[in-house]
């Protein structure tokens, strides 16, 4: 794979930039192949070795999946469980963030409230789950709660190590160059915890729709949840795999932009330019 | 004005052994002064508590007893006064160097037009101009050490307490840094109080240097350097007199290795 990669340059040493295109078409050619194999034997094998009734067929699920989107059937789903997801997202990181982040900074407060938490932490989400319809109703409330809280937990203990993590002595360098608390959260704290904040957002986007989804699944009225739920009761395995793979675009698209959030805050981190030199 | 610029005076410190009730004595009635202009290396065996006498200077801890005094005021709380290069060069990984060494200066609330020319001025005289956009990762550890000697010169400290700054460059690139700290005290006058283990460092440096014992540690000696400056960092032996200021750190220190179990 990388002696393709390397072979290109030798013919095309003159163009960089085509080569740098061509490296990157192989790097994509080689990431989509898998996944293109586990498909065409998904299409082969269905109806072969496994009836299709139980596992459907990916041309099947595309067939669907174009006639919920044209015929306009997925939107309102779409819709809710959209709002459920970003609405918990959101929640659920600005607590953990604060939380992980006030704790981390207190040694007082991270006494007294770490055992909670970590009690808290240790209780399956989604057993509460029946709970939070009972208290939030079977609307998008009960949803949101349930995707914030396990966003939150994630979040809250990665942020919480993270500036539990920051080096003592560069905090006394930075009070001895003259930096007051406000400063000093600024300068050295947030910036810290930055890389410690990312991985937290990162790991929480599937738990968010976890979260989402068993709500949905307990009890709904509206959202891609309780469309996967009907489907399976259905036998329409088609519909299934068409909610999921619905659900695995939200992933990808909020994993993308994490990403990108991710390479611009930690862009210290992965410096681009000149490699260490010699003095 | 014959007050010293810096007196620890007495000092005395216990720390508390982990998992134990008891407190282990690490320094015990250390007093000594540091004049304005002065090159002060401090040295003693490894774990004696050189470093936790900086920390007192600093403000970052106080003596269990004894005081440090600063200007003849004792120092209770963080001393911004001072600046402190520590034994790692400890830039800040998301900051870019220039934004390293203006920090300080932004955290003083000095103006933007006399910052950004501070920073040139700083990054030039430590010979790092041209990489000021650059992150620490991408500089080598000399430069990043250089970085944090510029980041600690550029507000102009009263006392400069470097805490075993070269302790962990190559060979090389340490003598070419004490070569460049001789340079650079010698011209900005400045008072610098010196941590090492390394009894060549600190007499090619040092116009005094401090000797201190193993745990509980004592101040063996006060030992005043007269080498004529600039001296030659390159063949400390090229120094007239060198050898015979080396043995008389040297007499000092020996009994603290003979004795030394601990290392």
């Amino acid at each position: 794979m990388t002696e393709m990669a390397y072979e290109a340059p030798a013919t095309e040493a003159d163009n960089p930039a085509r080569v740098a295109w061509i490296q990157k078409a192989t790097h994509w050619l080689m990431t989509l192949l898998p996944g293109a194999a586990l498909l065409l034997f998904w299409q082969w094998s269905s109806g072969r070795l496994i009836k299709e009734i139980y596992v459907s067929k990916p041309t099947a699920v595309a067939q669907r999946l174009y006639e919920l989107f044209a015929s306009g059937e997925i939107y309102p789903h779409l819709w809710t469980t959209g709002q459920e997801l970003v609405l918990g997202y959101v929640i659920g990181v600005t607590g953990g963030v604060v939380g992980g982040y006030a704790l981390g900074r207190s040694p007082r407060l991270a006494r007294i409230f770490e055992p909670y938490v970590m009690a808290f932490y240790g209780v399956p989400k989604i057993a509460l789950a029946p709970l939070f319809i009972i208290w939030f109703g079977i609307g998008m409330g009960s949803k949101v709660a349930l995707a914030s809280i396990m966003v939150f937990f994630l979040v809250f203990y990665n942020v919480f190590a993270g500036v539990r993590s920051v080096d003592r002595e560069l905090v006394n360098l930075t009070l001895v160059m003259g930096a007051n608390q406000r400063q000093l959260t600024y300068h050295v704290f947030l910036p810290a915890a930055a890389p410690f904040v990312m991985l937290g957002m990162r790991m929480a986007i599937p738990y968010s729709v976890i979260g989402v989804i068993v709500g949905e699944f307990t009890s709904s009225t509206q959202g891609l949840g309780l469309f996967i739920h009907e489907a399976s009761a259905t036998y329409d395995p088609a519909g299934v795999f068409a909610g999921i793979v619905i659900l695995l675009g939200f992933v990808m698209i909020a994993g993308a932009l994490a990403g990108r959030l991710e390479r611009w805050l930690l862009r210290w981190r992965t410096p681009s330019g000149f490699g260490p030199s010699e003095i | 004005m014959n007050d010293p610029l810096l007196a620890f005076d007495g000092i005395g410190q216990d720390f508390p052994m982990p998992g134990q009730r008891s407190r282990v004595r690490v320094l015990d009635g250390i007093s000594f002064d540091i004049d304005r202009g002065k090159f002060v290396a401090v040295i003693g065996p490894s774990g004696c508590g050189k470093s936790t006498l900086l920390q007192m200077a600093a403000g970052l801890l106080a003596p269990t007893r004894g005081a440090v005094r600063h200007h003849g005021r004792k120092v209770t709380t963080v001393n911004t006064a001072v600046g402190f290069v520590p034994q790692q060069a400890q830039l800040f990984p998301w900051k870019t160097l220039k934004e390293n060494v203006e920090l300080p200066l932004l955290l003083r609330g000095v103006a933007p037009g006399e910052r950004r020319s501070r920073v040139a001025a700083a990054l030039g005289s430590v010979g790092l101009d041209g990489f000021e956009n650059h992150y620490p990762s991408q500089l080598s550890g000399g430069m990043q050490k250089r970085g944090s000697i510029a980041r600690t010169l550029v507000y102009r400290p009263d006392i400069v307490l470097m805490d075993e700054p070269f302790g962990a460059l190559d060979a090389q690139t340490r003598m070419v840094m004490q070569n460049d700290l001789q340079a650079l005290s010698l011209e900005a006058g400045a008072t610098i109080v010196f941590v090492t283990h390394d009894i060549t460092e600190a007499v090619l440096l040092a116009d005094n240097v401090v000797v201190l014992s193993q745990r509980p540690s004592r101040l063996l000696a006060n030992i005043p350097i007269d080498l004529p400056r600039p001296r030659n960092m390159f063949e400390p032996f090229r120094n007239v007199g060198f050898e015979a200021a080396y043995d008389a750190v040297w007499t000092e220190f020996r009994s603290q290795i003979d004795t030394g179990r601990i290392h």
